[in-house]
Formats: structure tokens, C-alpha cells, sequence
């Protein structure tokens, strides 16, 4: 298993420092969810314990409290140059889930981090996904290119092969980089107790539920579950037949269908 | 000649609702194994030329993309109409604002009911068009985006899905009961479910009411075969 987590991480490691070299302005995404806190923690191994660029964080402005406390607390342990993107413009105005799901997310995600990397023009963005969360992820490359509508042609990709990540010569706005995408939320789990990883509360039980994506507080549930240590959660994805999203929201088909019908040019 | 250009029209589907006259004497599925996207218009646009046309019709425009007459077929006949073909005679106002419901469905400012409204009463227009040229001219091709537009929304819905199937299935039996003319019925892709929503696959659908004995034929294989029939019909 040993070998195994340090050859997952080898690669993301590479992935990591060839984004670096490839790119002029990089940043990485943080939630501060397992999944992007491991790829920061790869990003400062990648880079001898210092990451040499931005780390931004997506505010919608319904995140948990804990959430906010946990970046808070790791932005000043780590020493990260942390950045908070916000779509001032749409928590103004008051736009919430209760304005339709897809709405709330598009505008205070999606729109937060277009604006935020037009105004600082980032050429590349890295991001926590894995191909096992879902069908769509599935698709995704190492180096995934996106138009300035954050359209992806997932038919239209360049190939991957023998871990060659070349960048299209063709137009594109940001490059999205997975360093990540090949690993398993059950790795995920065990290389966080390996490296003793911080890790937010709400993904232990407490009250016999506990979180195991984590997203905005409307929109996000807890799953029943006992598992209030990294060992218990370990053990427990072993045997769930429960998807790991199974607690969000948003509805994923909609969603799959909207990105699929721009794609064909419908929006 | 009488073109059916039935867009989403899936084989399967045909099959499960056992609409006959849909199938006429041949009837099969299409290869799309030359295109990297089914993408309508381009799909049409190569339909219409016999040329693969994916690399000539950018994304970002391809609903203002037109052919001139001379690229396709058309003047092999004398006499000709198209109603409402995406990259030839598009009624584009009617197309916009299918999309534009559409893009309202996702950012949930209007209901399917709405979309699904404007869609049948785009269909209806087609239709009246569609037969009164019937007879008026060498060739008649009507487009219905009826699979397509509904599908996208509501294919998982099995009800909604059969009326549009008995729908396209009535226009081609009234087609058939008024004229022995060459008929083919095309389809650019087929569709497939994501949930309640229907998303485009390589099913894509032919039949004609001659024996041609097609093996599986690309949609730009069709253009020399209405080549053929105009060439016969003027011979």
C-alpha cells in the first residue's frame, strides 16, 4: 500500500511541476474539502513545502462555518497565499438556492471564478477532481483546455499518452490541470492518515451523520454514518455501495446536460 | 422526390413504437463513425453537400452557416423546396427561440411545459408548409426538430416520447397515402437517455419505400443517391 500511495503521488507530483513549467500564471483551486487540501499538500511537495503561486477559494458566502475556520486556520499554518474570489455583484443581490440550484451555482461559482481569472488572467488552474466521482469526470484529461465560456470538448481532446501532457496549439482561455484525476476517494482517505493530513471536522460523525462531500450548507447533507475517525472512514468505504455525492444537491444530470448541450453548440 | 429530414430520429425507438410506415420498404441505421461530434447542422450541412463538413462550420456560429445552392444537391432538380434545413433555409427566428427557452429551461426562469409548447407549435408550422408543397414541386425536404427538441428534455419520459413517435409517424403515412414518389427519411443522429434528458447518439435512422439494399451508409453517401433519382426522374 506504501508503494502504492507513493507512486500515486510520484505522478501527481509530476503533473504538479510540469504545470508549473508549462504555464506562466498558475493557481489552484481550494474548497478546502479532502480532496483539494491532499492536492495542496502535493503542491507543497512538489515545491520543497512552499507553493509558489495562488491558492484560491471560491466564496459563495454559504459555506459552513467550519469551512471558513478550517482555510482560515491552514492559510496561516501553511503559509499560503491565499485569495477569495466572490461574485459580489449576484450576494448583493441576494441570489440564493431557493432562485433554482443550477442558478445559485453558476453565479456564485461559476461566474465568481470566470471574472476572478479574467481580472488576474490566469493561463492555468488546478483542480481537485478525481475520475471516479462521477460519469462525466470520467472524461477528463491531466490537461483539460476551456474556452473563455468554460467550455470543454471532451470529444475534442488532446491525447494523454506515455504521460506526455501537451499543451493544444489551438486557442484556448485557461488550461485546467487534474493532478489528482487517477486517484480513488478511498486513496484519497488513506494517503490523508499516511501524511497525517489536517482534515475538516464535518467529515466525522457526530450524531450518527457525517459529511462526506462538502459543498454550500443548503445544498449539501449529511450521510448516516459512524465512522468518526480516518480509520473509520476507511473502513467504511470499503464496504458502502453509496456514491460519494450521493449528499449533494445539485442535480447531476441537468447538469451533465446543459454542459453537453453547449458543447453541441445548443447554448 | 420527398425528403424527410427528421432530426434525433433514433432506430431503436422507431423499432419500439412500430412505426411502420417510419420504416417504409428499407430501413437501417446510418454511420456517423467519420464524425467527431454529432453536431445537427454540421450533420445536415454534409448531408446536403456529400462532403464531410465538420471542419468548414465553426461552434460558435454554426446556426448562421449557410450553403449556397450550387454545394448541394438542390439543382438537380428543376424544381425545389426546403423547409426550414439547418446550414441551407433555417427559419432561424423559430430556432432562436427554441434555444433561448432552452438556456431559460437550465437557468430555470421557464418550465419544459413552455419549451415543450413552442417546440410542437414550430412542428405544426413545418407541417402546414411541408404539405402544401407536396406535389408543387421536383423535390420537397421538410426538417422537424420534434425528436430532437422534445428528446433533449424529456426523452426518459416514455409518454411524451411516444406521442412525438406517433406524430412523425402520421406525417409519413399522409405522405404516403398521397404519393408514390421516391421517399427518403433521414435522420441526422439518434438519441439516447441521461435521466429524464436525451442526449445525441450515432443511432441515426434511414428508410426508403425502394429497395436500395444499404449496408449501414454514411449520411454523405445520400447525396449520390438523390443525385441518381434526379438523374433518373429527368432521363
Amino acid at each position: 500500500m506504501e508503494d502504492y500511495l507513493s507512486n500515486l503521488e510520484k505522478r501527481s507530483i509530476s503533473i504538479i511541476r510540469e504545470a508549473k513549467a508549462q504555464f506562466k500564471n498558475l493557481a489552484v483551486l481550494w474548497s478546502t474539502g479532502k480532496d483539494s487540501t491532499a492536492t495542496l499538500w502535493l503542491c507543497k511537495k512538489s515545491f520543497f513545502g512552499k507553493i509558489p503561486f495562488p491558492v484560491i477559494h471560491i466564496d459563495t458566502s454559504y459555506k459552513f462555518p467550519e469551512i471558513y475556520e478550517f482555510r482560515d486556520k491552514i492559510a496561516k499554518e501553511w503559509d499560503l497565499d491565499l485569495t477569495i474570489a466572490r461574485n459580489e455583484e449576484s450576494i448583493k443581490s441576494d441570489m440564493s438556492p431557493e432562485k433554482g440550484k443550477l442558478a445559485c451555482c453558476t453565479q456564485l461559482k461559476t461566474e465568481a471564478l470566470r471574472n476572478f481569472i479574467k481580472e488576474r488572467e490566469f493561463d492555468a488552474l488546478i483542480l481537485a477532481i478525481r475520475r471516479d466521482e462521477h460519469g462525466i469526470r470520467a472524461k477528463e484529461r491531466y490537461f483539460s483546455p476551456r474556452d473563455e465560456e468554460f467550455r470543454w470538448q471532451y470529444a475534442d481532446q488532446p491525447a494523454e499518452l506515455w504521460d506526455l501532457y501537451v499543451k493544444p496549439s489551438e486557442d484556448f482561455s485557461h488550461m485546467r490541470v487534474h493532478p489528482i484525476l487517477h486517484w480513488t476517494e478511498l486513496e484519497v482517505w488513506q494517503y490523508v492518515k499516511r501524511e497525517n493530513l489536517p482534515i475538516n471536522p464535518l467529515y466525522f460523525a457526530k450524531d450518527g451523520m457525517r459529511y462526506r462531500s462538502l459543498g454550500c450548507k443548503p445544498c449539501t447533507v449529511p450521510i448516516p454514518s459512524k465512522a468518526s475517525t480516518i480509520d473509520e472512514i476507511v473502513e467504511e468505504l470499503t464496504t458502502t455501495k453509496v456514491p460519494e455525492r450521493a449528499g449533494r444537491a445539485q442535480d447531476k444530470e441537468k447538469a451533465y446536460m446543459m454542459q453537453k448541450l453547449r458543447s453541441l453548440g445548443y447554448m | 422526390m420527398i425528403v424527410l429530414a427528421l432530426d434525433a430520429l433514433d432506430l431503436n425507438m422507431v423499432k419500439r413504437y412500430k412505426c411502420e410506415s417510419l420504416m417504409q420498404i428499407e430501413c437501417g441505421q446510418t454511420s456517423l463513425s467519420e464524425f467527431q461530434l454529432e453536431r445537427t447542422v454540421v450533420l445536415w450541412a454534409s448531408f446536403l453537400t456529400g462532403k464531410n463538413m465538420e471542419s468548414r462550420i465553426p461552434l460558435k456560429t454554426q446556426w448562421e452557416f449557410k450553403l449556397k445552392p450550387e454545394e448541394t444537391f438542390f439543382p438537380f432538380f428543376k424544381t425545389y423546396k426546403a423547409i426550414d434545413l439547418p446550414a441551407f433555409s433555417l427559419k432561424e427566428n423559430n430556432h432562436a427561440e427554441e434555444r433561448k427557452l432552452l438556456k431559460k429551461y437550465f437557468d430555470e426562469e421557464t418550465t419544459v411545459e413552455e419549451y415543450d409548447a413552442l417546440a410542437w407549435k414550430n412542428h405544426e408550422e413545418n407541417k402546414k408548409d411541408f404539405f402544401d408543397s407536396l406535389g408543387r414541386f421536383d423535390m420537397v425536404m421538410g426538417y422537424f426538430d420534434l425528436a430532437d427538441a422534445i428528446g433533449h428534455l424529456s426523452f426518459g419520459i416514455p409518454e411524451k416520447m411516444e406521442k412525438v413517435y406517433v406524430e412523425l409517424e402520421s406525417i409519413t403515412r399522409e405522405v404516403k397515402s398521397s404519393s408514390d414518389e421516391f421517399t427518403l427519411i433521414i435522420s441526422d443522429h439518434g438519441m439516447k437517455p441521461v435521466g429524464k434528458y436525451g442526449d445525441h447518439n450515432r443511432n441515426g435512422f434511414y428508410s426508403t419505400n425502394r429497395r436500395l439494399a444499404l449496408n449501414l451508409p454514411r449520411i454523405t453517401d445520400f447525396y449520390n443517391i438523390i443525385k441518381g433519382v434526379a438523374q433518373g426522374e429527368s432521363s
